[in-house]
Protein backbone atom coordinates (compact mmCIF):
# COMPACT_ATOMS: atom_id res chain seq x y z
CA UNK A 1 0.00 0.00 0.00
CA UNK A 2 1.08 3.51 -0.56
CA UNK A 3 0.12 6.48 1.50
CA UNK A 4 2.47 8.87 -0.27
CA UNK A 5 -0.36 10.09 -2.48
CA UNK A 6 -2.17 11.50 0.55
CA UNK A 7 0.46 14.16 1.00
CA UNK A 8 1.15 14.72 -2.68
CA UNK A 9 0.79 18.36 -3.65
CA UNK A 10 -1.48 19.18 -6.56
CA UNK A 11 -1.30 22.15 -8.86
CA UNK A 12 -1.55 23.59 -12.33
CA UNK A 13 1.02 23.54 -15.07
CA UNK A 14 3.36 26.48 -15.40
CA UNK A 15 6.67 27.27 -16.99
CA UNK A 16 9.26 29.40 -15.20
CA UNK A 17 9.87 32.85 -16.71
CA UNK A 18 7.61 32.41 -19.76
CA UNK A 19 10.00 29.78 -21.03
CA UNK A 20 9.62 29.11 -24.74
CA UNK A 21 7.73 32.30 -25.59
CA UNK A 22 10.73 34.14 -26.99
CA UNK A 23 13.49 31.58 -26.77
CA UNK A 24 13.94 28.33 -24.94
CA UNK A 25 16.17 28.22 -21.85
CA UNK A 26 17.38 24.82 -20.55
CA UNK A 27 16.23 24.51 -16.95
CA UNK A 28 18.90 22.24 -15.45
CA UNK A 29 21.55 24.37 -13.78
CA UNK A 30 23.74 22.07 -11.75
CA UNK A 31 24.22 18.34 -11.35
CA UNK A 32 26.30 16.71 -8.59
CA UNK A 33 27.41 13.09 -8.89
CA UNK A 34 28.35 11.60 -5.52
CA UNK A 35 30.02 8.21 -5.49
CA UNK A 36 32.50 5.91 -3.77
CA UNK A 37 35.71 4.97 -5.55
CA UNK A 38 35.88 1.45 -4.17
CA UNK A 39 32.37 0.20 -3.30
CA UNK A 40 30.56 -2.01 -5.84
CA UNK A 41 27.25 -0.14 -5.56
CA UNK A 42 28.87 2.85 -7.29
CA UNK A 43 30.08 0.72 -10.19
CA UNK A 44 27.50 1.96 -12.72
CA UNK A 45 28.01 5.59 -11.79
CA UNK A 46 31.80 5.18 -12.05
CA UNK A 47 31.35 3.64 -15.52
CA UNK A 48 29.19 6.58 -16.54
CA UNK A 49 31.80 9.04 -15.29
CA UNK A 50 34.59 7.25 -17.14
CA UNK A 51 32.76 6.89 -20.46
CA UNK A 52 30.04 9.50 -20.90
CA UNK A 53 30.54 12.37 -18.51
CA UNK A 54 32.87 14.47 -20.67
CA UNK A 55 30.53 14.20 -23.66
CA UNK A 56 27.57 15.11 -21.43
CA UNK A 57 29.35 18.22 -20.17
CA UNK A 58 30.36 19.23 -23.70
CA UNK A 59 26.86 18.80 -25.11
CA UNK A 60 25.28 20.77 -22.27
CA UNK A 61 27.35 23.92 -21.76
CA UNK A 62 24.63 25.44 -19.58
CA UNK A 63 24.95 22.70 -16.97
CA UNK A 64 27.56 22.78 -14.18
CA UNK A 65 28.75 19.27 -13.37
CA UNK A 66 30.34 18.45 -10.01
CA UNK A 67 31.92 15.16 -8.98
CA UNK A 68 32.09 14.33 -5.31
CA UNK A 69 33.95 11.14 -4.39
CA UNK A 70 33.33 10.07 -0.82
CA UNK A 71 34.42 6.94 1.01
CA UNK A 72 31.91 4.17 1.87
CA UNK A 73 28.74 6.08 0.96
CA UNK A 74 26.06 5.19 -1.56
CA UNK A 75 26.01 6.71 -5.04
CA UNK A 76 23.69 9.70 -5.42
CA UNK A 77 22.81 12.24 -8.10
CA UNK A 78 21.49 15.67 -7.15
CA UNK A 79 20.11 18.01 -9.80
CA UNK A 80 19.31 21.66 -9.27
CA UNK A 81 17.03 23.73 -11.48
CA UNK A 82 16.44 27.36 -12.42
CA UNK A 83 13.22 27.53 -10.44
CA UNK A 84 15.04 26.49 -7.27
CA UNK A 85 13.98 22.84 -7.23
CA UNK A 86 16.44 20.21 -6.06
CA UNK A 87 16.00 16.58 -7.06
CA UNK A 88 17.83 13.90 -5.09
CA UNK A 89 18.12 10.46 -6.65
CA UNK A 90 19.81 7.37 -5.21
CA UNK A 91 21.80 5.34 -7.75
CA UNK A 92 22.54 2.28 -5.60
CA UNK A 93 23.48 -0.72 -7.78
CA UNK A 94 22.15 0.97 -10.94
CA UNK A 95 23.80 -0.06 -14.18
CA UNK A 96 25.51 2.25 -16.63
CA UNK A 97 22.56 2.33 -19.06
CA UNK A 98 20.02 2.95 -16.30
CA UNK A 99 22.07 5.85 -15.05
CA UNK A 100 22.30 7.33 -18.57
CA UNK A 101 18.51 7.23 -18.82
CA UNK A 102 17.93 8.80 -15.40
CA UNK A 103 20.41 11.56 -16.14
CA UNK A 104 18.59 12.24 -19.41
CA UNK A 105 15.33 12.58 -17.46
CA UNK A 106 16.99 14.94 -14.99
CA UNK A 107 18.39 17.01 -17.84
CA UNK A 108 15.15 17.40 -19.78
CA UNK A 109 12.66 18.04 -17.00
CA UNK A 110 12.08 21.59 -15.84
CA UNK A 111 12.05 21.05 -12.10
CA UNK A 112 10.74 18.58 -9.57
CA UNK A 113 7.65 17.70 -11.63
CA UNK A 114 7.26 14.30 -10.03
CA UNK A 115 6.24 15.84 -6.72
CA UNK A 116 3.20 17.56 -8.20
CA UNK A 117 -0.09 16.05 -9.32
CA UNK A 118 -1.41 18.04 -12.26
CA UNK A 119 -5.05 19.12 -11.98
CA UNK A 120 -5.24 20.34 -15.57
CA UNK A 121 -3.14 19.36 -18.57
CA UNK A 122 -3.54 22.69 -20.35
CA UNK A 123 -3.08 26.30 -19.34
CA UNK A 124 -4.40 29.25 -21.31
CA UNK A 125 -4.69 32.97 -20.65
CA UNK A 126 -7.61 33.20 -23.09
CA UNK A 127 -10.23 30.64 -22.17
CA UNK A 128 -12.68 31.91 -24.78
CA UNK A 129 -12.09 33.79 -28.03
CA UNK A 130 -15.55 33.80 -29.58
CA UNK A 131 -17.29 34.33 -26.23
CA UNK A 132 -18.54 31.72 -23.81
CA UNK A 133 -21.75 29.89 -24.67
CA UNK A 134 -24.95 31.05 -23.02
CA UNK A 135 -28.47 29.64 -23.35
CA UNK A 136 -29.28 32.52 -25.71
CA UNK A 137 -26.24 32.14 -27.99
CA UNK A 138 -27.82 30.55 -31.05
CA UNK A 139 -31.40 31.59 -30.41
CA UNK A 140 -33.60 33.57 -32.78
CA UNK A 141 -33.59 37.27 -31.77
CA UNK A 142 -37.27 37.43 -32.68
CA UNK A 143 -37.93 35.89 -29.27
CA UNK A 144 -36.85 39.15 -27.63
CA UNK A 145 -39.93 41.03 -28.79
CA UNK A 146 -42.41 38.16 -28.90
CA UNK A 147 -45.45 38.41 -26.67
CA UNK A 148 -45.89 35.22 -24.72
CA UNK A 149 -47.90 33.04 -24.59
CA UNK A 150 -47.81 32.68 -28.33
CA UNK A 151 -49.04 29.54 -30.12
CA UNK A 152 -46.12 29.96 -32.56
CA UNK A 153 -43.54 29.36 -29.81
CA UNK A 154 -45.73 27.37 -27.46
CA UNK A 155 -46.67 24.69 -29.99
CA UNK A 156 -45.69 21.19 -29.03
CA UNK A 157 -43.60 20.07 -31.98
CA UNK A 158 -42.19 17.01 -30.27
CA UNK A 159 -45.22 14.74 -30.70
CA UNK A 160 -44.70 11.67 -32.85
CA UNK A 161 -46.53 11.41 -36.17
CA UNK A 162 -50.12 10.24 -35.74
CA UNK A 163 -51.64 7.37 -37.71
CA UNK A 164 -53.97 9.77 -39.55
CA UNK A 165 -51.03 11.86 -40.73
CA UNK A 166 -49.19 8.75 -41.85
CA UNK A 167 -52.19 7.56 -43.85
CA UNK A 168 -52.55 10.98 -45.39
CA UNK A 169 -48.91 11.00 -46.46
CA UNK A 170 -49.26 7.58 -47.98
CA UNK A 171 -52.35 8.74 -49.85
CA UNK A 172 -50.54 11.80 -51.21
CA UNK A 173 -47.60 9.66 -52.33
CA UNK A 174 -49.95 7.27 -54.10
CA UNK A 175 -51.59 10.18 -55.89
CA UNK A 176 -48.18 11.45 -57.08
CA UNK A 177 -47.28 7.98 -58.32
CA UNK A 178 -50.54 7.74 -60.21
CA UNK A 179 -49.86 11.06 -61.90
CA UNK A 180 -46.35 9.92 -62.85
CA UNK A 181 -47.52 6.64 -64.31
CA UNK A 182 -50.30 8.42 -66.24
CA UNK A 183 -47.69 10.64 -67.86
CA UNK B 1 -24.27 29.51 -37.30
CA UNK B 2 -26.89 32.26 -37.55
CA UNK B 3 -24.97 34.40 -35.09
CA UNK B 4 -21.77 34.06 -37.08
CA UNK B 5 -23.63 34.87 -40.25
CA UNK B 6 -25.26 37.90 -38.61
CA UNK B 7 -21.82 39.06 -37.40
CA UNK B 8 -20.40 38.76 -40.90
CA UNK B 9 -23.39 40.62 -42.30
CA UNK B 10 -22.79 43.42 -39.86
CA UNK B 11 -19.12 43.63 -40.77
CA UNK B 12 -19.80 43.69 -44.50
CA UNK B 13 -22.48 46.31 -43.95
CA UNK B 14 -19.96 48.54 -42.21
CA UNK B 15 -17.43 47.99 -44.96
CA UNK B 16 -19.93 48.68 -47.72
CA UNK B 17 -21.49 51.95 -46.50
CA UNK B 18 -18.33 53.64 -45.33
CA UNK B 19 -19.81 57.02 -44.43
CA UNK B 20 -22.71 55.95 -42.26
CA UNK B 21 -20.75 53.10 -40.74
CA UNK B 22 -20.98 54.00 -37.09
CA UNK B 23 -24.66 54.85 -37.28
CA UNK B 24 -25.53 51.68 -39.13
CA UNK B 25 -23.60 49.64 -36.64
CA UNK B 26 -25.50 51.32 -33.83
CA UNK B 27 -28.79 50.50 -35.49
CA UNK B 28 -27.91 46.89 -36.12
CA UNK B 29 -26.65 46.47 -32.58
CA UNK B 30 -29.81 47.80 -30.99
CA UNK B 31 -32.17 46.03 -33.35
CA UNK B 32 -34.06 43.42 -31.46
CA UNK B 33 -35.55 41.60 -34.43
CA UNK B 34 -33.25 39.96 -36.92
CA UNK B 35 -32.94 42.27 -39.92
CA UNK B 36 -33.86 40.26 -42.95
CA UNK B 37 -31.70 41.87 -45.63
CA UNK B 38 -30.45 40.28 -48.80
CA UNK B 39 -28.69 36.97 -48.15
CA UNK B 40 -24.93 37.07 -48.59
CA UNK B 41 -23.26 35.32 -51.46
CA UNK B 42 -20.42 32.97 -50.53
CA UNK B 43 -17.98 35.16 -52.44
CA UNK B 44 -18.74 38.18 -50.29
CA UNK B 45 -18.40 36.14 -47.10
CA UNK B 46 -15.03 34.78 -48.20
CA UNK B 47 -13.69 38.20 -49.16
CA UNK B 48 -14.84 39.59 -45.81
CA UNK B 49 -13.04 36.75 -44.01
CA UNK B 50 -9.89 37.32 -46.05
CA UNK B 51 -9.99 41.00 -45.15
CA UNK B 52 -10.35 40.14 -41.46
CA UNK B 53 -7.35 37.85 -41.71
CA UNK B 54 -5.25 40.56 -43.38
CA UNK B 55 -6.17 43.10 -40.72
CA UNK B 56 -5.29 40.53 -38.04
CA UNK B 57 -8.21 41.94 -36.09
CA UNK B 58 -8.47 39.41 -33.28
CA UNK B 59 -6.82 36.45 -31.62
CA UNK B 60 -6.79 33.17 -33.52
CA UNK B 61 -7.37 29.78 -32.03
CA UNK B 62 -7.22 26.30 -33.47
CA UNK B 63 -8.19 22.81 -32.51
CA UNK B 64 -5.29 20.46 -33.15
CA UNK B 65 -5.05 16.72 -32.95
CA UNK B 66 -2.05 15.62 -30.90
CA UNK B 67 -1.34 12.11 -29.59
CA UNK B 68 -4.95 10.98 -29.88
CA UNK B 69 -6.35 14.02 -28.16
CA UNK B 70 -7.84 17.24 -29.39
CA UNK B 71 -6.55 20.46 -27.91
CA UNK B 72 -7.90 23.98 -28.26
CA UNK B 73 -4.81 26.18 -28.57
CA UNK B 74 -4.04 29.89 -28.90
CA UNK B 75 -0.77 31.81 -28.72
CA UNK B 76 1.10 31.31 -25.46
CA UNK B 77 -0.77 28.21 -24.27
CA UNK B 78 0.89 25.45 -22.28
CA UNK B 79 0.04 21.81 -22.94
CA UNK B 80 1.15 18.62 -21.24
CA UNK B 81 0.94 15.50 -23.36
CA UNK B 82 1.43 12.08 -21.81
CA UNK B 83 3.01 9.01 -23.28
CA UNK B 84 5.99 8.20 -25.46
CA UNK B 85 6.71 11.05 -27.86
CA UNK B 86 10.10 11.51 -29.57
CA UNK B 87 10.50 15.34 -29.69
CA UNK B 88 13.11 16.57 -27.22
CA UNK B 89 13.49 19.82 -25.27
CA UNK B 90 14.18 22.90 -27.34
CA UNK B 91 12.64 21.43 -30.49
CA UNK B 92 10.41 23.72 -32.51
CA UNK B 93 7.62 21.82 -34.17
CA UNK B 94 4.53 22.60 -36.20
CA UNK B 95 1.28 20.88 -35.36
CA UNK B 96 -0.16 19.93 -38.73
CA UNK B 97 -3.38 18.13 -37.87
CA UNK B 98 -5.59 21.19 -37.57
CA UNK B 99 -9.25 20.26 -37.21
CA UNK B 100 -10.57 23.80 -36.87
CA UNK B 101 -9.15 27.29 -36.99
CA UNK B 102 -11.03 30.39 -36.00
CA UNK B 103 -10.88 34.03 -35.05
CA UNK B 104 -13.46 36.02 -33.12
CA UNK B 105 -15.69 36.49 -36.15
CA UNK B 106 -15.44 33.36 -38.25
CA UNK B 107 -14.43 29.71 -38.09
CA UNK B 108 -12.79 27.46 -40.64
CA UNK B 109 -14.03 23.95 -40.06
CA UNK B 110 -12.02 21.08 -41.52
CA UNK B 111 -13.60 17.99 -43.02
CA UNK B 112 -11.85 16.43 -41.13
CA UNK B 113 -8.73 18.59 -41.47
CA UNK B 114 -8.35 22.17 -42.62
CA UNK B 115 -6.52 22.16 -45.93
CA UNK B 116 -2.74 21.82 -45.48
CA UNK B 117 -0.83 25.10 -45.60
CA UNK B 118 -3.78 27.27 -44.66
CA UNK B 119 -3.16 27.25 -40.91
CA UNK B 120 0.23 26.95 -39.18
CA UNK B 121 0.47 26.15 -35.49
CA UNK B 122 4.02 26.26 -34.10
CA UNK B 123 5.13 25.03 -30.71
CA UNK B 124 8.28 24.59 -28.61
CA UNK B 125 9.00 21.59 -26.41
CA UNK B 126 9.84 23.00 -22.99
CA UNK B 127 10.22 20.06 -20.67
CA UNK B 128 10.21 16.29 -20.73
CA UNK B 129 10.01 14.25 -17.59
CA UNK B 130 8.09 11.66 -15.64
CA UNK B 131 4.84 12.25 -13.79
CA UNK B 132 4.30 11.51 -10.11
CA UNK B 133 3.90 7.87 -9.18
CA UNK B 134 0.35 6.72 -9.78
CA UNK B 135 -0.95 3.82 -7.72
CA UNK B 136 -3.24 1.32 -9.35
CA UNK B 137 -4.85 -0.67 -6.58
CA UNK B 138 -7.42 -3.37 -7.18
CA UNK B 139 -9.11 -5.48 -4.54
CA UNK B 140 -12.04 -7.86 -4.56
CA UNK B 141 -13.60 -8.46 -1.20
CA UNK B 142 -13.73 -12.01 0.20
CA UNK B 143 -11.98 -13.35 -2.91
CA UNK B 144 -8.33 -13.30 -1.82
CA UNK B 145 -7.62 -10.98 -4.73
CA UNK B 146 -5.40 -7.96 -4.43
CA UNK B 147 -3.12 -6.30 -6.99
CA UNK B 148 -1.03 -3.22 -6.69
CA UNK B 149 0.81 -1.51 -9.52
CA UNK B 150 2.84 1.65 -9.67
CA UNK B 151 3.46 3.59 -12.83
CA UNK B 152 4.88 6.88 -14.02
CA UNK B 153 3.97 8.36 -17.39
CA UNK B 154 6.23 10.40 -19.63
CA UNK B 155 5.09 13.99 -19.66
CA UNK B 156 6.07 16.45 -22.38
CA UNK B 157 5.28 20.12 -21.92
CA UNK B 158 4.64 22.27 -24.97
CA UNK B 159 4.46 26.01 -25.42
CA UNK B 160 2.29 27.13 -28.33
CA UNK B 161 4.17 29.94 -30.09
CA UNK B 162 1.75 30.97 -32.81
CA UNK B 163 -1.51 30.15 -34.51
CA UNK B 164 -1.49 31.76 -37.94
CA UNK B 165 -4.04 31.77 -40.72
CA UNK B 166 -2.58 32.55 -44.13
CA UNK B 167 -4.74 35.03 -46.02
CA UNK B 168 -5.97 32.73 -48.76
CA UNK B 169 -9.28 31.13 -47.99
CA UNK B 170 -10.77 29.28 -50.97
CA UNK B 171 -7.51 29.07 -52.86
CA UNK B 172 -6.59 25.69 -54.33
CA UNK B 173 -4.50 23.80 -51.80
CA UNK B 174 -0.84 23.15 -52.44
CA UNK B 175 0.45 19.80 -51.33
CA UNK B 176 2.67 20.83 -48.44
CA UNK B 177 3.55 17.41 -47.10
Amino acid sequence: MSNSNLFLKSGFIRAPLQNGVGRFVPQLQRIVLKFCKSNGSSRGLRDFIEQDLVDFAKQNPSVVVYLKPRRHRGPVIVAEYLNGDRVWMGMHNKTHSEITKWIEVLRTQQGDIASLRLRKYQYTDYPSVQGPWTPFTFKDPELNTAKLPDPKYGANNRLPMTATEKLRLMFEKQKLNDVNTAE
Amino acid sequence: MSVIRAGLQRITNIIRNGSGGILSRFITNSALIENKTVPQTPKEVISACNKLIEENASRNFAIVHLLGKQWRVTDGDLLVVEGYWPPNIGDKITLDKVLLAATKDFSLIGRPLVQPGLVTVTATVISKGLSHTRTHFKKKRRKQYMRINFQRAEQTMLRINSVNIASKINEPSKNVF
